[in-house]
């Protein structure tokens, strides 16, 4: 006997009794067994060690015992996915019993094995299933392929099943025409290129309505969710499926009202200009919407949110319907907010005066979120409503009387708000809201007060004594309220110098000298500068007139707005976020968009990332925002008077000098990296560097700054990175990582940089190596960086100039350059305009030479010089490439021929910047 | 003595047999069994997993199971040895090729612990194809010489035909109540 006794299993413990009951004779005994074997299962206990055992109990003629095994089957096929093939015998036989219950159970339950292995086993049993002569097994089948094609899309597509859906679609039951719109509509969201796979036609379409009218409620769902994504062909077509779907919306159940009117919102946005038609629909959407206000709050609260959206979108629709959104008693409080919520979207002229009254009522509720939001309520309203202005003005000082805490300062806040709105109106409020100021504790209603008082200084007679009294606490205020003392004292200074000039100087060194927060620090500088340089410039900047403020700023953007509305009666609309924000897995969808505005809804990803060569404008700009908080060690020059120096000569100035005065302690590369960029200083290398790019700003890297580029020095590969410490804190334990990305790229040595002291600029070149792990980025050329130090771990990504991946034996035989470039199709070439090009076609070459861009053979065809250039990647990429130069013209035609075209763009970019390069 | 005792079992019915048709794939398991069972050739797929039906044989009762031949289904054989009584080991007599691996298969399934005591059938099925091995060759190629304490016969067969299985299952439940 071997020791592999031990691990043979034992013949004792309830897997085994249950084993032996399992491979029983007797029938009842066997089902008894699997009952307790679901048991154990339901509770958790693993009893996967017995499914041959199960599965062998599954070809029975009771039903309970199939039922039970085929449970046990969905559970654990995942487990035992080689075992699970077993099973399949009994499902092919299963699908074709006289039973049509047994054949349903069967398809439902394949579809629920998700194992790869045996799926395709269960296509021919799935085939025979959705032409079954029972509708319940068809309409079984229909939702299995739905599921089969989550497990494996292509399957779906090559075994045809997509078109057996199709012609489901006219199957004589409405409750399998349902479910084959259900499956057919789940395909199409989850299809891969988000392009739907199956599109409907003016056909199905008319199929579906004649379903709609017989399927139950549920169905009715799936047909008009299906409804909703179907773009008609023309007007003609929008109104019909209007009209049948409208009876729709008396249905007792809230989610087929909910789609019926999600279509009809889609349908009428195509409908726009037919003015008759949509106002009887308009009339005819309100009674539906307000019915489902009538039943349990769980489903109030998803009309709400829904109603939230459709009032956005089309305010006509319940605008009459002001009184159904007034808040009960007895409404559980996400209720109420909600209800408030609309209450102010529909608020107009004509409800304003009960909107009002109802919100007054609402202030004096229990429910502190609740008064709150009225208080704030009534501030938009007096926003929204212009002539409603003075009476919210009026109820706003009554609720202040009140003396409440939270409702005081609530009322500020908005006050605020309508003083922004309003300017010079009401005025007449402030000694009122002077008298609170004692008992304001919140940032916001602190920082909305100081405005105030800042912002009618010179009406204030004691506003120095308020500011001041601020003041004395200033440390232990929130960011928000320093701001905003910071702000009011320059203001008032500004209205009232004559005996303001002490304070302001108190606040000037509290932002400046006292605090950490770089935001007040950089505010307080630019007041400082201001008022030292040219206090009328100050005057105009700091007191300019103000842009009101809009109505509604709180309304969704409207493309969102758009995509929600498609989506109503979902979860997206409950949450109003898309669903590619909450759902996993699903960011690959086509978001939905409403038809009249598609061209509209094109992602519009703005690329931010920086580029490889940053021009000149954008790099002065750069420099410009940069943060003058670099020159804090030498912050007593600024208070000095600049004659003569507007602010921005002021900036460049100490900038550029900064700069030099730090260029005692880099090294060489890095003036030419900083400097030269500017002054456009020809580099010193004979290989083509980018200039240092601003990979990481100071005020995401909490005070780290890392500027970098790339270089090939040598064959060798480097990062060069200047590091600066602006932060108010030495930093070290500095180390780098790198993401996976398309060339490889690794970090030949750990980055080998000390401690960095504030104010002081390092710079370190990080040996890179191109043998790490591959995966394909997107740009291909982006490498995405993570930098940590003692204070925290900061990512940024950058773009690697593919030059440096050009290696030195790039070039190609003449003979192999030629059969290559036959020998790649046509297919795989690219073309591009250089632009500006200088140099005879030698020094150019000589130029590319340097950069491991080989040229192979020269021509001169009809005047055009035509050069034949060869490189290869580091990861083993050949590109062959053609230049056509004319001399005298200044731009040239680039081809580009590769097995991997994809490298193309970067390998043009190389080229600008190469060929520009001096 | 024997007899009366017999005489009993017989009597109450006894147990179900339990008996398992194996072999390699598409040697003609499938319709092996249900030709016992309905006496009909049934037209057949690919078994992929198994076979399991109660076939009644003179006055015994069996439970009948069918695994299916595929590569990938054969190591979960041996899920289905224990209290096995006897096994039925179908060969395709025109597949010479494959008789080999054929060989491997029933030799390393008898090693079994579980199946010592279980009678063996061998049919040489397709006998009504032009150009197949003939029992003897059968019996040659699988090395059936080799077998020692294992009781055991082999029959030529022909599913599609009926031919032959009569014989075998009349050996079989012989030997069955003779056991012991």
């Amino acid at each position: 006997m071997t020791d592999s006794k031990y691990f043979t299993t034992t013949k004792k413990g309830e897997i085994f009794e249950l084993k032996s009951e399992l491979n029983n004779d007797k029938k009842e005994k066997k089902k008894e067994a699997v009952k307790k074997v679901i048991a154990s299962m339901t509770v958790g206990k693993d009893v996967s060690a017995l499914f041959p055992d199960v599965v062998n109990c599954m070809q029975t003629d009771n039903l309970e015992l199939k039922k039970l095994v085929y449970l046990y089957l969905m559970n654990y096929a995942k487990s035992q996915p080689d075992m699970a093939i077993m099973a399949v015998n009994t499902f092919v036989k299963d699908c074709e019993d006289p039973n049509p219950l047994i054949r349903a159970l069967a398809v439902r339950t394949m579809g629920c094995i998700r194992v790869d292995k045996i799926t395709e086993y269960l296509c021919e049993p799935l085939r025979k299933c959705l032409k079954d002569e029972d509708p319940y097994v068809r309409k079984t089948a229909a939702v299995c392929v739905a599921k089969l094609y989550d497990i494996s899309s292509s399957l779906v597509e090559d075994q045809g099943f997509l078109d057996q859906l199709k012609d489901l679609l006219s199957d004589s039951n409405p409750m399998v025409v349902a479910n084959a719109v259900a499956a057919l509509s789940e395909i199409n969201e989850s299809s891969p290129t988000g392009q739907p796979l199956v599109e409907f036609n003016t056909n199905t379409i008319n199929k579906l309505l004649t379903a709609l009218n017989e399927c139950t409620e549920w169905g009715q769902v799936f047909i008009l969710d299906s409804l909703a994504n179907y773009n008609p062909k023309d007007d003609r077509e929008a109104q019909s499926i209007c009209e049948r779907i409208t009876p729709r919306l008396a249905h007792a159940n809230a989610a087929v009202v909910l789609s019926a009117i999600k279509v009809l919102m889609k349908l009428m946005e195509i409908l726009a200009g037919d003015n008759d038609f949509c106002s009887t629909l308009t009339k005819k959407l309100a009674p539906p919407l307000v019915t489902l206000l009538s039943s349990e709050p769980e489903v109030q609260y998803v009309a709400l949110r829904n109603i939230n959206l459709i009032v956005q979108k089309r305010p006509d629709i319940l605008k009459h319907e002001m009184k159904v959104f007034f808040v009960k008693y007895n409404d559980p409080i996400y209720v109420k907010l909600e209800k408030l919520d609309i209450m102010i979207r529909l608020a107009s002229q004509a409800n304003i005066a009960q909107v009002l009254s109802e919100l007054k009522e609402y202030a004096t509720e229990v429910d502190v979120d609740f008064v709150r939001k009225a208080v704030r309520a009534i501030g938009r309203c007096a926003i929204k409503v212009e002539p409603s202005a003075e009476r919210c003005v009026s109820t706003l000082l009554d609720l202040i009387q009140t003396k409440v805490n939270y409702v005081v300062q609530e009322a500020i806040v908005v006050i605020k708000d309508i003083f922004r709105k309003y300017p010079n109106k009401y005025e007449s409020i402030i000694s009122t809201l002077c008298e609170n100021l004692d008992t304001l504790d919140e940032p916001e209603a602190r920082a909305s007060m100081v405005w105030i008082i800042g912002e009618y200084a010179e009406r204030i007679d004691n506003a120095d004594e308020l500011l001041d009294s601020f003041l004395e606490g200033f440390a232990d205020e929130n960011a928000q309220v320093q701001l905003q003392l910071l702000t009011a004292v320059v203001k008032l200074f500004l209205k009232r110098p004559a005996h303001t000039q002490a304070l302001v100087q108190h606040v000037l060194s509290l932002a400046t000298q006292d605090s950490d927060n770089p935001d007040l620090r950089d505010r307080g500088f630019i007041y400082w500068r201001l008022l030292s340089t040219d206090p009328a410039a100050a005057k105009e900047v700091v007191l300019a007139d103000k842009p009101l403020i809009s109505e509604e700023t709180d309304l969704l953007e409207p493309t969102l707005l758009d995509e929600l509305i498609c989506h109503i009666s979902s979860l997206a609309s409950v949450y109003h976020k898309p669903p590619t924000a909450f759902v996993e897995g699903r960011s690959a969808g086509v978001r939905k968009s409403l038809p009249a505005r598609q061209g509209s809804v094109e992602d519009t990803t703005v690329h931010a990332e920086a580029t490889v060569i940053p021009n000149q404008e954008s790099l002065i700009g750069d420099l410009l925002s940069m943060d003058i908080g670099s020159t804090i060690p030498t912050a007593t020059t600024i208070t000095a008077p600049q004659s003569n120096v507007d602010l921005l000569g002021g900036g460049l100035d100490s900038l550029l000098g900064g700069g030099g005065a730090e260029a005692p302690n880099v090294s060489a590369p890095s003036t030419t990296g900083l400097l030269g960029d500017i002054f456009g200083m020809p580099t010193t290398s004979s290989m083509y560097v980018p200039p240092k790019g601003c990979w990481l700003p100071a005020e995401k890297g909490k005070g780290l700054e890392i500027w970098g580029t790339f270089s090939r020095r040598n064959g060798q590969i480097s990062m060069d990175l200047t590091f600066t410490n602006k932060a108010m804190q030495a930093m070290n334990g500095f180390a780098i990582q790198f993401n996976k990305n398309s060339f490889g790229i690794s970090p030949a040595a750990p980055l080998s940089i000390g401690t960095i002291q504030p104010g002081q600029s390092l710079e370190a070149s990080l040996g890179l190596s191109t043998t790490g792990p591959i995966q394909r980025m997107e740009p291909l050329t982006t490498l995405q960086v993570a930098v940590k130090n003692n204070v925290d771990i900061f990512y940024y990504a950058c773009q690697i100039p593919i030059q440096i991946l050009f290696t030195d034996d790039g070039q190609l035989d003449k003979r192999v350059f030629l059969t290559t470039w036959k020998d790649i199709p046509a297919a795989n070439e690219v073309q591009y305009t250089l632009n500006e090009i200088k140099g005879t076609s030698d020094t150019l070459a000589a130029k590319m030479a340097q950069n491991n861009i080989f040229t192979i053979a020269k021509r001169n065809v009809e005047g055009q010089d035509m050069l034949y250039q060869s490189l290869k990647l580091t990861n083993n990429i050949w590109v062959l490439l053609e230049l056509k130069l004319q001399p005298g013209i200044t731009h040239a035609t680039l081809s580009l021929k590769s097995r991997s075209v994809e490298v193309a763009t970067p390998i043009f970019q190389a080229y600008e910047a190469i060929l520009k390069s001096a | 003595m024997g007899g009366l005792l017999s005489y009993f079992r017989g009597l109450f019915g006894s147990r179900e047999m339990r008996i398992l048709i194996l072999g390699l794939d598409g040697a003609g398991k499938t319709t092996i069994l249900y030709r016992l069972q309905v006496g009909e050739v049934v037209t057949t797929i690919p078994t992929i997993g198994f076979n399991v039906e109660q076939v009644q044989y003179k006055n015994l009762k069996f439970q009948v199971w069918d695994l299916g031949g595929q590569t990938s289904i054969r190591p979960y054989w041996r899920c289905y040895y224990s209290n096995t009584d006897a096994i039925i080991y179908v060969v395709d007599s025109a597949d010479k090729e494959r008789i080999g691996i054929s060989k491997d298969e029933l030799f390393h399934m008898l090693r079994e612990e579980e199946l010592q005591e279980a009678i063996l059938v061998v049919l040489a099925n397709k006998q009504d194809m032009a150009g197949c091995m003939s029992v003897a060759e059968v019996h040659q190629a699988l090395g059936l010489d080799a077998l020692k304490n294992r009781t055991f016969q082999i029959f030529k067969t022909s599913a599609t035909k009926g031919e032959g299985l009569d014989q075998a299952m009349d050996w079989l439940a012989n030997a069955l109540q003779n056991r012991k």
